[in-house]
C-alpha cells in the first residue's frame, strides 16, 4: 500500500501511522482512496480514511464519509454519501456487490487516541508492506524533540525474529537508522558509543529468506575507526531437524579502505541434528592470526578446533521433580605452531573427550500452596563434567547451585542461593606445582602456594528485589565469595577485552570477598525503562567499588 | 402534608416538562463534515440544519474554523432531527456508541439488518474470563525457568516484535537461580511475540532439540493480571557441555586449559 499525505506521523510506541492533508492511498487491489485524514494500526492491519472520501475502484468511482479496510479480514467498510449517506461492506475483494445496510463492527471508524504518545518521525509518503514493514521517504525523525531530516526510514514490525539476527557487538549507546529495506532486507547505519572506541559509525545489512530461519547479516563494526571488524552471520534450516550457523570475524587495521596494517580472521561453524529426544551438535573452528602474508610479523598461528556434543533432552526421572540431562563428545584444538609443552613434547593437536551430565530441581514447592505469600520454592541444580585430553591429564568441572526463594508479599520478593564452582586440572604425571606469585609491592602471594590445578569458587548471595510497580524496581543483593585460591586485589590478570573493551569472559579466579549490589530501575519515558547498576566491594585492598557503574535502556 | 404532596407534584412536573424541553446531544468525535451532514466515528451521519451553529465549546463563541475529521464535538438536534449546534471541544470526548434517541436521527439510505459475523460467541480464557479485548492496560507478569547451566551472573531479557526484536528490550529480575520474572502493563487486545534471550540474538533461547524456536505468543486479555510461565530449554550459545565464550576476541584461548588466565609466577603443568 503506498500512502501519500501533507504530512505523516508515526508513533514507533504503538505502530501507528496518522496522516493528514491530501490523503492518498493506492492498495495492491487497485483501489485508490483520497480524503483528508488517514489512520492506519500497523499490528492490526486495517486503516481508515475519512472526511471527503473518494474511492475509486473496479466498483467505479464514489464519494463517502469514510472508509475503513480491515486487511485481515478482506472486509472493507465504506460510508458513502450520494443523496443519502450509507453503510456499505464489500466482502472479499468485491465492489461489484456491496452488501448495503449490514452491519458494521462498532470501532470501525475509530481514532485511535495518540494524546500521550509522542510522534516518531514525520514523513510525505510511506509504502506499507501488510504484517512486515514500512518504508517512508522524506522524513524527520524526532530525537529529544529535535527532527533530524532522513531520505528514508524503514520499520520491520513482522513476527520473524529473522531480520532482527545481528552481528554487532555491544556498545553503550546506539542509534539506529534503518536507511531502507525490504521483506527480506535492511540496510542500516549506526551511530554507537562505547568507553573504547568512543563515537563511531557502523553498517550492517540484514537478509532473510523466506522460510524460517534463514538469514545472513554482514556488518563492518566500527567503520569509521582503524581497528575494524568485519563480521557475517548466517543461518539456514535444511529439512525440519538440521540446522546450520555461522558465524566469521574478520579484523583489518586501516585508515579508511586503505592497504591493512594488520589482518585476522576467525570462522565458527555450528551445526545441530536433532534427534528423538536428543541432538548431536558439531562446533567448528578456524583462527588465522596473520591475514597479511608472511612477511607481516604478526602471529602466524592458524589454530583450529571442533567439538561433536551429543545432547539428551532434559528429562523427567519418572514422576519425581528431578530431571536430568547428559551429554558426551569429543574434540581436538589444533595449532601447528603447538598448543602446548608438556614433559618437552610440543603438542600440536589435543584431542579430547568428555562425559557428563546435569541435574536439576527446578521448582519444589515448600509450605502451604493455599497461602502464596508464604510458600518456600527451592531450586537446585549440579552440572558434573570430565575431559580427558591427550596431554595426559583431564579436567573435572562442578557447578551445583541451590537456591530457596520466598515472595514475602506482592511487592516483596527474596532469595538466598549458594553456588560452588569446582575446576580440577589433574595431570596423571606431574601438574601443577607449588609457587607464590609477585604481588604489585614485590612480595610473594603464599596463599597461592597450595595451589595444585585444583580451584574452587564458592558463592553465597542473598538477593531482595522490590517491586514498587511495574516502572519502579529496586534490588539489592549482597554476595560473599569464599574462593580458592583467594582473590586478591590486582593479582589475577583480567580476561582479554574485546573490540569494544568488554572483558571475554567474566570467570576469572578470584572475587571480592564481599559484595553489595544495588539496582534500580526506572520508568523514565512511557515507553523507556533506565536501569543503573552498581558494587561495591568489601575488605578488597583500594578496589571498593566495581569498575563502573552499569547503565541500560530497555522497553 | 397535602401542600408538601402538592408541591412535590408541581416539582415533579416541571422536571417532566424541563425534560420533554431538553434538546438531544450528543458528544464523541467527528469523522467527516460534508455534503450537510456531520458524521461521527460511530459512522453514524446527522443531517444538519440550513443555519447550523459552530461554537467553540469553552467560550461558547462562534468557532475559528469549520468542524474537521478528529475533531471531538457535541451537536445539538432539533425536533425534527436535524443538527443545529455543534460545540467543538478541545478536551476529548467520550467514544462510544451513540443514545438510541439520537440514534433514531441517523440518516441511512438502506436498511439496516444483522451482521451474523459480529454475534460470533465469546471465548473464554482457561480460568473462565470472557476473552474480550477493550485495549485496557492490565499487567502482564511473564516469568521464566532457564536452563540449570545458565551462568549465575547472567542477566535475562525479553525480546519481542513489539520491540523490533531488540535482544535486550526487556530486563527481567531473578527471584532464584533458575526463574527470572518481569511485570509490564499492556493493552489488551496485544497480541505479543517474543524470545528469551541472555542480552543478544547470539544467545537467544533454543528449544529442547537444540535448534531454534518460533517466537512465543501470548494474547492479552481483559484479565486484570495475564501471567505466562515458560521454560527455556538451552541457549544458542551452548554446547552441551557449557555456554562457549563469545566468539568476538582475539586471541582465543585454543588450549582447552581450565586456567587461562593465572598470575604471572605460576609454573605451567608440567611432568
Amino acid at each position: 500500500m503506498h500512502l501519500r499525505a501533507d504530512r505523516i506521523d508515526f508513533y514507533y510506541d504503538r505502530y501507528l501511522i496518522e496522516a493528514s492533508g491530501h490523503v492518498r492511498v493506492q492498495t495492491s487491489n487497485g483501489m485508490v482512496i483520497t480524503g483528508d485524514t488517514f489512520s492506519m494500526d500497523l499490528r492490526l492491519n486495517r486503516f481508515l480514511v475519512a472526511s471527503h472520501v473518494h474511492l475509486r475502484s473496479r466498483g467505479g468511482n464514489l464519494d463517502g464519509a469514510a472508509i475503513a479496510d480491515f486487511v485481515d479480514f478482506n472486509r472493507i467498510y465504506f460510508v458513502p454519501v450520494i443523496e443519502k449517506p450509507d453503510r456499505w461492506t464489500y466482502e472479499n475483494g468485491d465492489f461489484l456487490h456491496p452488501l448495503k445496510g449490514r452491519q458494521m463492527p462498532g470501532d470501525v471508524f475509530y481514532f485511535p487516541d495518540v494524546s500521550a504518545s509522542t510522534v516518531s518521525l514525520s514523513a510525505r509518503s510511506a509504502l506499507v508492506q501488510a504484517k512486515q514493514f514500512v518504508r517512508f521517504s522524506g522524513v524527520h525523525a524526532y530525537f529529544l524533540h529535535q527532527g533530524v531530516p532522513l531520505p528514508s526510514y524503514y520499520v520491520y514490525f513482522g513476527t520473524s525474529q529473522d531480520l532482527a539476527q545481528n552481528s554487532l557487538s555491544g556498545a553503550n549507546f546506539d542509534a539506529t537508522w534503518n536507511a531502507t529495506g525490504n521483506a527480506n532486507s535492511i540496510t542500516a547505519l549506526h551511530v554507537r558509543y562505547d568507553q573504547f572506541n568512543h563515537g563511531y559509525l557502523a553498517f550492517e545489512q540484514h537478509l532473510a529468506g523466506n522460510e524460517p530461519n534463514e538469514y545472513a547479516v554482514f556488518s563492518i563494526n566500527p567503520m569509521t575507526k582503524n581497528d575494524k571488524y568485519w563480521n557475517l552471520v548466517t543461518g539456514e534450516h535444511i529439512g525440519s531437524k538440521f540446522e546450520i550457523t555461522t558465524f566469521t570475524q574478520l579484523y583489518t587495521n586501516q585508515l579508511w579502505l586503505s592497504e591493512p596494517t594488520a589482518s585476522a580472521q576467525t570462522t565458527y561453524v555450528t551445526m545441530t541434528q536433532a534427534f528423538h529426544r536428543s541432538y548431536l551438535t558439531a562446533f567448528l573452528n578456524q583462527t588465522n592470526y596473520n591475514m597479511l602474508g608472511p612477511e607481516d610479523p604478526a602471529s602466524p598461528n592458524h589454530p583450529n578446533s571442533g567439538t561433536l556434543t551429543w545432547t539428551s533432552y532434559n528429562n523427567q526421572v519418572f514422576k519425581t521433580p528431578l530431571y536430568l540431562e547428559y551429554f558426551e563428545g569429543m574434540g581436538f584444538n589444533h595449532d601447528a605452531y603447538g598448543l602446548q609443552d608438556y614433559g618437552g613434547y610440543l603438542y600440536t593437536t589435543i584431542w579430547n573427550q568428555f562425559l557428563g551430565f546435569t541435574a536439576s530441581l527446578p521448582n519444589v514447592k515448600i509450605g502451604d500452596r493455599n497461602r502464596a505469600y508464604s510458600m518456600y520454592y527451592l531450586n537446585a541444580s549440579l552440572s558434573s563434567q570430565r575431559q580427558w585430553m591427550t596431554v595426559p591429564h583431564h579436567v573435572n568441572t562442578q557447578n551445583s547451585t541451590i537456591s530457596l526463594s520466598r515472595q514475602f508479599s506482592r511487592f516483596v520478593n527474596s532469595y538466598l542461593s549458594y553456588n560452588i564452582q569446582n575446576t580440577s586440572d589433574l595431570y596423571l604425571v606431574g601438574g601443577y606445582e607449588s609457587s607464590a606469585p609477585i604481588l604489585p609491592d614485590g612480595t610473594p602471594y603464599t596463599p597461592f602456594e597450595s595451589f595444585r590445578g585444583a580451584a574452587t569458587l564458592r558463592t553465597a548471595t542473598l538477593g531482595t528485589t522490590y517491586s514498587a510497580s511495574p516502572n519502579l524496581v529496586t534490588t539489592v543483593t549482597f554476595s560473599h565469595h569464599d574462593d580458592f585460591p583467594a582473590a586478591y586485589p590486582g593479582l589475577f590478570p583480567l580476561p582479554p577485552t574485546n573490540a569494544i573493551g568488554q572483558y571475554t569472559y567474566s570467570n576469572y579466579l578470584g572475587q571480592p570477598p564481599w559484595q553489595l549490589g544495588g539496582e534500580i530501575r526506572a520508568r523514565i519515558l512511557p515507553h523507556l525503562v533506565l536501569d543503573v547498576q552498581r558494587t561495591y566491594y568489601f575488605h578488597f585492598g583500594s578496589q571498593i567499588w566495581s569498575p563502573s557503574f552499569v547503565v541500560q535502556l530497555s522497553e | 402534608m397535602t401542600n408538601v404532596r402538592q408541591r412535590l407534584g408541581a416539582l415533579l412536573c416541571a422536571l417532566v416538562l424541563l425534560a420533554a424541553a431538553a434538546p438531544v446531544t450528543i458528544t464523541g468525535q467527528l469523522l467527516a463534515y460534508q455534503d450537510g451532514f456531520v458524521f461521527f466515528t460511530t459512522g453514524d451521519g446527522f443531517r444538519l440544519a440550513p443555519k447550523v451553529t459552530i461554537l467553540d465549546e469553552q467560550t461558547k463563541q462562534p468557532a475559528k474554523r469549520a468542524p474537521q475529521a478528529r475533531d471531538y464535538a457535541r451537536a445539538v438536534f432539533n425536533d425534527t432531527g436535524q443538527v443545529v449546534e455543534i460545540d467543538l471541544s478541545d478536551k476529548p470526548y467520550p467514544v462510544g456508541p451513540l443514545p438510541d434517541a439520537a440514534q433514531a436521527f441517523a440518516v441511512m439510505a438502506s436498511s439496516p439488518y444483522p451482521n451474523p459475523e459480529l454475534e460470533a460467541p465469546v471465548h473464554t480464557t482457561s480460568n473462565g474470563v470472557p476473552e474480550t479485548f477493550t485495549g485496557k492496560l492490565v499487567l502482564v507478569k511473564f516469568e521464566v525457568q532457564v536452563p540449570p547451566t545458565t551462568p549465575i551472573t547472567a542477566q535475562i531479557y525479553i525480546s519481542t516484535d513489539v520491540s523490533g526484536w531488540n535482544p535486550q528490550a526487556i530486563l527481567m529480575d531473578r527471584i532464584d537461580a533458575l526463574h527470572f520474572v518481569v511485570i509490564r502493563r499492556m493493552a489488551s487486545g496485544t497480541i505479543l511475540h517474543y524470545l528469551y534471550t541472555r542480552g543478544s540474538m547470539q544467545n537467544v533461547e533454543r528449544g529442547p532439540n537444540g535448534l531454534s524456536v518460533r517466537p512465543r505468543e501470548l494474547v492479552v486479555n481483559d484479565s486484570d493480571t495475564n501471567s505466562t510461565n515458560s521454560v527455556v530449554a538451552s541457549w544458542a550459545d551452548s554446547n552441551g557441555n557449557g555456554i562457549l565464550s563469545q566468539p568476538s576476541v582475539f586471541p582465543t584461548p585454543y588450549n582447552p586449559a581450565p586456567f587461562p588466565n593465572l598470575p604471572g609466577g605460576i609454573h605451567t603443568p608440567h611432568p
